[in-house]
């Protein structure tokens, strides 16, 4: 380690005086990293608690891509679980099949998996569709996202159920959740943005909860850091097609100028469901006519995917 | 504006850059805050390492301190 011959001038932790590791704008602070990884922990588990977002018995089937996000998901909810009564957890990743990327996002959730002693199952794209993401996206690179983002749903819901499991965790976080709502708006899709995915539970209707919805990006990264858990791992090669790519530069860009647009607008999501209750927005889930999943059509989106790339193959 | 104001604490500062880049700059004491936005980055989507230690973007750096910037890359 180099030695410095600048006086060592870092912000002292707000709790402890010791140096601190990063700044929180929201509460005035900074944190040391010792405190970081207490305050992470404990927001997350007060977003559990206050949502009620998982009950005593529980079998919750974590989304594991071996990101950042799952990865800090995993590590605080295999140490939530003495607190949790009788719950157990499954990892769960999927596999899209997307060359010089996933196989080393795969290898970082084995690996971590293993060290956490958590039961782990994979899956594909292979297995749910017979094809991977690569082949699937070949000349419509711009759909990307949207394909993965219907086929992963699926095969995380999927394997959850195979699984036994109850409830289903995602990674996502404050930056996730305010992009969201910020793309969802700029597509004027309203019912997609108020949609609760978390709400009820059925034999056939997983809830999905984001223990991690009330925790800033940068937040996890340095949780992650600090415990020599940082997962240096390539950027997904589709993201370039992403209008979310847009929306988070835009938002990075506005939350440094004006902290706590990031926050403002994550926690609307909330207002805007509450201002559209028992209106005709919040359409009611019919039940899929051909794979009796839940959906807002009459077919759901993986099914009328896979019509349109049969078509596509046909044609 | 560090340099130009203390020449003579000037040092030469490695900064490792996210795209495995390594620039060596002549810094004076000046915060994370300063070079990042001298090197035209967002502080929210970078953590930063002095010496190994992750720091704020309040932290003074400077000297013959080794600065690794870590892209925060999306997706979890």
């Amino acid at each position: 380690m180099a030695k410095s011959a600048v006086p060592s001038r870092i912000p002292p932790c707000a709790i402890c005086g010791e140096p601190a590791v990063i700044c929180q704008p929201a509460q005035k602070r900074h944190l040391c990293g010792t405190h970081l990884i207490q305050d992470l922990e404990t927001r997350a588990a007060a977003t559990i608690r206050e949502g009620d977002l998982i009950h005593p018995g529980d079998r919750i089937a974590v989304g594991l891509s071996g990101g950042k996000d799952s990865t800090a998901l995993l590590v605080i909810l295999s140490r939530l679980l003495p607190g949790l009564p009788e719950v157990k957890i499954v990892a769960i990743t999927v596999d899209e099949g997307i060359a010089g990327y996933r196989s080393d996002t795969i290898k970082s959730a084995e690996a971590l998996t293993r060290r956490l002693g958590v039961e782990h199952r994979m899956v594909s794209f292979r297995d749910l569709i017979g094809s991977d993401l690569d082949t699937l996206l070949l000349g419509r690179g711009k759909q990307a996202c949207t394909i993965c983002g219907i086929l992963r749903k699926k095969a995380l819901m999927d394997a959850a159920r195979d699984s036994g499991a109850t409830v289903i965790a995602t990674g996502h976080n404050l930056d996730d959740e305010a992009q969201s709502v910020l793309m969802n708006a700029l597509r004027g899709d309203l019912p997609r943005l108020v949609r609760d995915a978390g709400a009820g539970r059925s034999a056939h209707f997983l809830p999905r909860i984001k223990p991690l919805a009330a925790i800033a990006e940068k937040e996890i990264a340095a949780y992650l850091f600090v415990q020599d858990l940082f997962p240096v791992l390539p950027e997904c090669p589709y993201t370039r097609y992403a209008l979310r790519a847009d929306v988070r530069s835009l938002l990075a860009g506005l939350e440094s100028r004006y902290p706590g647009t990031t926050a403002s607008l994550g926690e609307s999501k909330k207002k805007i469901r509450g201002y559209c209750a028992g209106t005709p927005v919040m359409t009611p889930l019919n039940r899929c006519g051909e794979c009796g999943d839940p959906c807002s059509g009459d077919l759901c989106q993986v099914c009328r995917l896979r019509h349109s790339l049969e078509r596509g193959r046909d044609s | 504006m560090h340099r130009a104001l203390l020449p003579s604490f000037r040092e030469s500062m490695r900064v490792l850059l996210p795209d495995q880049g390594i620039r060596v700059i002549d810094w004076g004491p000046g915060t994370v805050a300063a070079l990042l936005q001298e090197l035209g980055i967002n502080p929210l989507e970078v953590m930063v390492a002095r010496n190994g230690a992750l720091v704020p973007e309040q932290a003074a750096i400077g000297g013959d301190d080794e600065i690794r910037i870590i892209r925060i890359a999306h997706g979890g």
